[in-house]
């Protein structure tokens, strides 16, 4: 028979083995629960759906407790950003003199010099072109990884493949890797959000959970059609009914369910959405708080160029960023996008990198200032860079084509050499040649960095244990300080 | 070995090894080399003797340490990347997946060479960086000379290096997995023929109802445990009632079968649920699932598949026509091959193109191959449920499953045309059959044309109001220079701004110009504005400087006066045509000056005409029209582009609907090595599967057709040893909550085990034998008491100790509405389902794209009608089906997951949908009855159906009362009354929405 002291004691149980914070709540039955913890679990069963969100211990110390990924859709040339290729100066307008891949976006052109300048900064002197004039001034805390290769020729397969590891299939996203392997810090928060992210090429697919827990999946806070100031998380606030109404009638809810659930007897699936009612109503009220900009001072607003209508959308991004990783947030991936040409400049670069350069360079420079002030930094990964880089040859007369054989990628802060280039493409910045750091390279280097190994952070899905790296993968461990 | 990204294992990606490994294999392998050269002149009786002196010292002192530092870990004892190991002599002999390493004496001609000198964008090794090119000549000579190697040792993987064993982690771990082999794997369980089990016969005979009930109590028996006693009435209509047609009884369903006393009650429900349109709505969906169903690709470019929604109603309709499964799935696979094909058949086919496919691959050959491996991965799943995926590059690793049954798949579907041969430009076209007759296409024509006509008009307003930006710019431009004079080197927008406003210049491009000013003073024109920057020359000395010599470049010399001064060529000589500053007034209104600031000699032209080159990339128009336009501009441009949007998603598509047909047909297939299309082996002839082959005769195909057909009915056979064990296994699951085997896509070795095997192929039979009808299925599971048990059990305590997951069924599983369910359960107690079945719904024209110019996404759910026909857009699903577990439409899917997250709630609490049927509802009692007790009694019988209890109705009753008071005073007028009153009742009416009780079926 149904004995309340059994329940009684199973929920304090219940509570205190799963946490019951935003993302989910464990429905397995507890003996199970008890026996799924680890890294891996079982799906495909709805009676057995694995534990949620709670912080969990890395494989080994972490260099970094929380990922922001700074994402350039569209593909920023590195061989006009962080990667100077002096001879394209000198062959500026000859053919290529070395063999083009079988499969190329767009014909291909003769090469082409880059417009713009490089000039050395910092004690390590590292150059960056005149594109990104204050993101220069941190480049001592950059690691600048210019033999990135491996996504696809075309945008939809290379940000699946940046945020995935495939451009085939649909799998979980490196955000829902990380959240499934370590958890939230702030159970009233996702444990992964996604800033103002492009729909389009793979969209959901690209902060997606796949066959993982869905407590893992990605929150998007607005998307790239909409100005930062407009993102907020979908049905976080009610149009009708005022906060007290509400709780009201919560309170009557949890009476009804209270109730219910006397009467059908242990049942996580009851319990678990109990709780969940009650964490709704707390995010409510803690999200618009910590997206409420204004509680910043003038000073930091402008930092991020917040006072500047060219900064002011990626600016309020980055600076939400830095309060929802303040709060506990594991991983934030913010999106420079507009529904137009992005990054992507097949003609015209000059024109449209400029554009795009001037939006980001100046919040970029304050958010990593910002991280440092606040000691942030130190075991805060940022990441930036687009799904490919741009080719050394002309697209038309003045674009470049895709180039996922080689571009770069920087990192900052979590335990990675700060003013360092790392890898090398050819003299003309074809082809990544040395120490090539392929996606798969990148992500179990990030795991690491979080303190993950990349071979056992596994998920057994239709018979196989998956990883984020497939089978692949590589630590640069040459880049961490 | 070959490798590149169209490899989903890229065999690149197998460069992997622990460093600590890697390092004691150099450590071992440098002892060995140094044990070598120490009994040098005493070789070992197996080497070869002939290997002189002086080549074996080069092979110790270049290529021996290269091959260790630079090969050895993902072609040594550990890993065998494409099949090859260099760690032997004979290892290496035996050649990788690509055939031999080298031909000793002819570098030329060696694989080995190729990869090292990187020449090959497919071949290039070792994969993390080119060797030096003093290691690429020692490889090259090494080669030369014949490749001498002293190495002796073992080319398998059991090896029995000591040193190795004692690696603590166990070497074997490492060892690849093989897969079983085709003779065991015909001996695991769902491999097996269908056996003929013997029905049992357990100990209380009354519970049994039906054969199944017979299995499942015998073992319960056998553990022990009693099951369940039956379920109230209430709880079974509302869970059958759901279960066949997704929706809830209504108040006047339950009271009938309260009243039926007759035994034949629950049957007579059952029989008027299947018989109801809406079952085909609700089990149709389930197939929907299995059949990664979506109305757009999604993946990279999202576009509408604009007439998928005629595979929707197929399978609708084939649910409720009960068309025999055997039949469903060979239209699904070749419908198009049947004698008489039709257009249901033809639409049928429609299951093998809906994937989600990246039509922007630019690569032909790899898309084709992609789609065919989607082809192969959603059938196998669906139908057979395997997972055939990882045969494309390697015999499968725990199923016996060979890479060359992948491809004898393959050539099937490789000569079948899933494309628009025609249409193969950026975006590639599916295939579809055309139905219209040529007269209906004619009169699409004017529409055709007047979407492109809309499309048309939008770019070239755009492009005429960005030239005339881009003109005015240029006219102004010695104003820009002038007034860029006053601005900071990189200065802000809203500094910039009151100046632009104040000159009538474009804030933007003035913006732009005056940081290009900044990035460009090496240019010789650029230096002239710096320099006169720098003497600090008034903004309108700088224009007038600046609108002289752009005249100077619009004039053909022959027509400028000459000068009589000869400038400096290298810029502005203010020294020379000094002048005093110009005072107040002049600087208020500059009158024209008569002095020339510069001459027009020859350098001077050359300056002028190159700056008249630059002005575009000085005064930039923004490429974006919200920044480059005025608002009045930017309102006009996107009416037209509004207007070209909603001329092309209401226009009506030509008829037609996906599918695929007979290609070129292929007798064989190259085995694509590694899984690359750029690496070729063997070729395979058409085939199914040997571990699974019913005769041991192989079959034989037509030389004119692709084989589909003979595959669809070797699948359909009732001799096949998976398709109706998987197929029997869903409907079960469907009913149930949880498959006999709960991996219903996965049957192979690491899927799960069947709870009951005989059960599982008793049913099998059943099925195959009442004409694989799926409606008697349904009546026989319905009619079991394992069906009509309850979802709790007195016994459950000890239940749960024996079986914690209730996989042996000693209580119903209780289960959360699916999203479908839970939406339209809301819209039917509220009064607001429209039931009108079939057609297009979404709102995009085919190959439309789903998101417009701006990322935004027009499509919406406000529609009435049942969730089955609201659009689904992948990459951007309805956010209602997206938290409440709708399956990715990628991926074929038969066992839904039942979270419980956070969003879920906040969409409870606060969607549209959710609180405008709490409206509804209440309006809906309200105007029923007027005594408090009876709206609460009405609403529970609606959303729970069932009676409140007098605690509950004193608890509702309060609520509303006292929530009615917060909106209006008791004072209030009528109309202020009854508007609190009705939302009260609306707040209570959302509650009982978003319960337990309402989401969950007991």
């Amino acid at each position: 028979m149904y004995d309340p002291h059994s329940l009684l004691a199973n929920r304090r149980q219940l509570l205190q083995q799963t946490a019951v914070g935003f993302g989910g709540v464990a429905l397995s039955a507890l003996l199970s629960s008890l026996s799924q913890a680890g890294d891996s679990a079982r799906t495909g069963d709805a009676g057995n759906v694995p534990n949620p969100l709670h912080a969990k211990p890395p494989h080994f110390a972490p260099r970094a407790k929380r990922v922001v990924f700074l994402f350039m859709k569209g593909g920023p040339s590195h061989v006009d950003t962080f990667d100077p290729k002096p001879a394209l100066d000198r062959e500026d307008g000859k053919p290529p003199p070395f063999a083009l891949p079988d499969v190329t976006f767009a014909p291909t052109g003769n090469l082409l010099k880059s417009p713009w300048k490089f000039q050395r900064y910092g004690q390590s002197g590292l150059p960056v072109s005149d594109l990104f004039p204050n993101v220069a001034q941190h480049v001592d805390d950059l690691c600048i990884l210019r033999s990135v290769h491996g996504t696809n020729p075309a945008h939809g397969g290379a940000l699946l493949k940046l945020h995935t590891g495939s451009d085939q299939f649909v799998r979980p996203s490196m955000g829902a890797w990380v959240t499934y392997g370590l958890g939230t810090e702030n159970e009233n928060l996702p444990a992964f959000l996604t800033l103002c992210p492009t729909l389009a090429h793979g969209g959901v697919n690209n902060w997606g959970a796949a066959f993982l827990p869905a407590h893992c999946q990605g929150t998007p806070i607005g998307n790239a059609s909409l100005p930062a100031k407009q993102a907020v998380v979908k049905h976080v606030s009610n149009q009708r009914y005022a906060p007290d109404l509400q709780r009201e009638q919560l309170d009557l809810l949890q009476a009804m369910n209270r109730d219910h659930l006397a009467s059908r007897g242990r049942d996580q699936a009851l319990e678990g959405r109990l709780q969940s009612f009650e964490l709704a109503f707390r995010m409510q009220a803690t999200m618009p708080e910590i997206q409420d900009l204004s509680l910043e001072t003038e000073t930091t607003q402008r930092q991020y160029g917040i006072d500047d209508p060219v900064t002011e959308n990626f600016g309020r991004q980055c600076l939400m960023a830095r309060r929802f990783l303040e709060a506990g947030v594991r991983f934030v991936q913010v999106t420079h996008s507009d529904s137009d040409v992005q990054w992507d400049q097949h003609g015209d670069l000059y024109r449209g990198h400029t554009k795009n350069a001037s939006e980001v360079d100046k919040p970029i420079a304050g958010f990593l200032q910002d991280l440092k002030d606040r000691d942030l930094l130190r075991d805060t990964l940022v990441l930036w860079g687009g799904e490919f880089g741009r080719t050394p040859t002309a697209q038309g007369t003045n674009g470049r084509d895709h180039n996922p054989h080689g571009f770069t990628m920087w990192m900052a802060g979590g335990g990675v050499k700060g003013g360092m280039a790392y890898g090398a493409t050819d003299e003309f910045g074809y082809y990544a040649i040395e120490n090539k750091m392929h996606i798969n390279d990148l992500h179990a280097t990030l795991l690491h960095i979080l303190g993950i190994d990349h071979e056992r952070l596994t998920f057994r899905y239709a018979g196989r244990d998956f990883r984020l790296t497939d089978v692949a993968g590589n630590v640069a461990k040459d880049i961490l300080a | 070995m070959k490798f590149n990204y169209a490899c989903r294992h890229q065999p690149r990606l197998l460069w992997r090894c622990s460093i600590r490994t890697l390092g004691l294999v150099v450590v071992l392998v440098s002892a060995l080399s140094l044990d070598n050269l120490l009994v040098g002149d005493e070789p070992s009786q197996d080497r070869p003797s002939t290997i002189p002196q002086h080549e074996l010292a080069f092979f110790e002192q270049f290529i021996r340490p290269l091959l260790i530092e630079h090969c050895y870990e993902c072609h040594g004892d550990q890993d065998q990347s494409g099949g090859l190991r260099l760690d032997s002599r004979t290892a290496w002999q035996a050649g990788g997946d690509s055939g031999a390493l080298l031909t000793a004496g002819k570098p030329n001609e060696s694989r080995l060479v190729e990869a090292v000198r990187y020449e090959n964008l497919d071949l290039q090794m070792p994969p993390s960086g080119k060797l030096s090119a003093e290691q690429i000549a020692a490889i090259e000579q090494w080669v030369t000379l014949g490749a001498p190697d002293p190495r002796d040792g073992p080319a398998q993987t059991d090896s029995t290096d000591a040193a190795h064993e004692s690696d603590g982690e166990g070497a074997a771990q490492h060892k690849p997995l093989k897969g079983m082999s085709v003779e065991d794997g015909r001996k695991f369980w769902s491999f097996k023929p269908l056996s003929n089990p013997a029905v049992p016969s357990p100990r209380d005979r009354a519970w049994v109802n039906t054969a199944v009930d017979a299995f499942v109590l015998s073992q319960l028996e056998a553990a022990g445990i009693a099951p369940a006693p039956p379920a109230d009435k209430r709880d079974l209509i509302r869970r059958v009632t759901f279960n066949l047609i997704g929706l809830p009884p209504t108040p006047n369903e339950v009271q009938d079968f309260l009243a039926d006393d007759s035994d034949d009650a629950f049957q007579q429900v059952c029989e008027r649920l299947l018989a109801s349109p809406e079952y085909g709505e609700r089990w149709g969906r389930h197939w929907l699932d299995v059949a990664r169903y979506a109305d757009s690709n999604g993946l990279d470019e999202n576009i509408a598949l604009g007439n998928a929604w005629r595979y929707r109603d197929y399978v609708i309709h084939a649910f409720n026509d009960d068309k025999p499964f055997d039949r469903f799935l060979i239209e699904q696979l070749a419908g198009d091959l049947v004698d008489e094909p039709t257009v249901e058949s033809l639409t049928a086919t429609g299951f093998l193109v809906l994937g989600a496919k990246v039509l922007a691959e630019p690569d032909v050959e790899k898309l084709m191959m992609d789609t065919i491996d989607e082809q192969i991965d959603a059938t196998s799943k669906a139908f057979l449920g395997l997972t055939f995926g990882c045969a494309r590059c390697h015999d499968h690793k725990f199923d016996p499953v060979l890479q060359s049954d992948y491809y004898s798949l393959a050539a099937i579907f490789k000569s079948t045309r899933t494309f628009d041969g025609n249409n193969m430009g950026a975006i590639k076209f599916w295939n579809e059959y055309q139905l219209g007759s040529a007269s209906e296409l004619e009169a699409l024509k004017p529409i055709e044309a007047e979407i492109a006509a809309k499309k048309s008009a939008a770019n070239s307003f755009k492009a005429q109001a960005m030239k005339q930006i881009a003109d005015a710019a240029i006219a102004a431009a010695p104003k820009y220079f002038g007034i860029a004079s006053l601005l900071p080197p990189r200065p802000t927008l809203p500094e910039v701004e009151p100046l632009a406003t104040q000159h009538g210049l474009h804030a933007r491009m003035l913006h732009h110009a005056r940081v290009q000013l900044e990035l460009r003073r090496d240019d010789p024109a650029v230096a002239q504005w710096q320099q006169l920057l720098e003497q600090q020359q008034s903004p309108e000395t700088i224009e007038q400087h600046f609108a002289e010599l752009l005249l100077l470049a619009q004039q053909p010399e022959a027509q400028q006066p000459e000068t009589q001064q000869p400038a400096s060529a290298s810029g502005p000589s203010p020294s020379s045509n000094a002048e005093p500053a110009p005072d107040v007034d002049t600087e208020r209104a500059p009158a024209p000056r008569k002095n020339k600031l510069i001459s027009a000699d020859t350098a001077s032209r050359e300056i002028a005409a190159h700056l008249q080159k630059l002005l575009p990339e000085l005064l930039t128009v923004p490429v974006q029209p919200e920044f480059a336009f005025d608002e009045e501009t930017l309102i006009a441009y996107y009416a037209l582009m509004e207007e070209a949007r909603v001329v092309e998603s209401g226009a009506p598509d030509p008829p037609a609907v996906m599918g695929v047909c007979d290609g070129q047909v292929r007798t064989t297939l190259p085995i694509h090595i590694r899984g690359s299309h750029r690496n070729l082996g063997e070729p395979v002839p058409r085939g199914f599967p040997v571990a699974l082959r019913t005769s041991t005769v192989e079959p034989v195909f037509p030389r004119r057709q692709s084989g589909r057909m003979e595959l669809a009915r070797w699948m359909a056979s009732s001799q096949h040893p998976l398709t109706a064990r998987v197929y029997v296994n869903r409907i079960w699951r469907w009913h149930f909550g949880r498959g006999l085997v709960a991996s219903t896509e996965n049957f192979g070795v690491l899927g799960d085990a069947p709870s009951h095997p005989e059960l599982l192929d008793w049913l099998a039979r059943y099925f195959i034998e009442s004409g694989w009808s799926t409606k008697d299925l349904h009546r026989l599971l319905l009619a079991s008491s394992v069906y009509q048990m309850a979802s709790t059990n007195p016994q459950a305590e000890k239940a749960e100790q024996l079986d914690p997951e209730n996989r042996w069924l000693w209580k119903f599983r209780r289960q959360r509405l699916e999203a479908e369910q839970l939406r339209d359960a809301m819209l039917a107690v509220s009064d607001r389902l429209d039931f009108t079945a079939g057609g297009k719904t979404v709102p995009l024209r085919n190959r439309q794209f789903v998101f417009n110019h701006t990322s935004q996404d027009y499509t919406t759910y406000e529609s009435l009608r049942r969730a089955v026909y609201l659009p689904i857009i992948r990459n951007n699903i309805y956010t209602l089906f997206e938290q409440f577990d709708f399956p990715d439409p990628t991926m074929p899917t038969g066992s839904r997951q039942q979270t419980v997250v956070a969003p879920q709630a906040l969409l409870m609490l606060n969607d549209e949908l959710v609180m405008d049927s709490a409206d509804a509802l209440a309006a809906r009692v309200r105007r029923d009855y007027s005594q408090t007790n009876e709206r609460i009694e009405s609403v529970y019988r609606l959303a729970l159906c069932r009676e409140p209890e007098a605690a509950e109705l004193s608890r509702a009753a309060m609520f509303v009362q006292r929530l009615s008071a917060r909106f209006a005073a008791p004072d209030s007028g009528q109309a202020v009354l009854d508007s609190a009153d009705q939302k009260a009742w609306s707040l209570f009416c959302q509650t009982l929405l978003a319960s337990n009780e309402f989401i969950e079926i007991d």
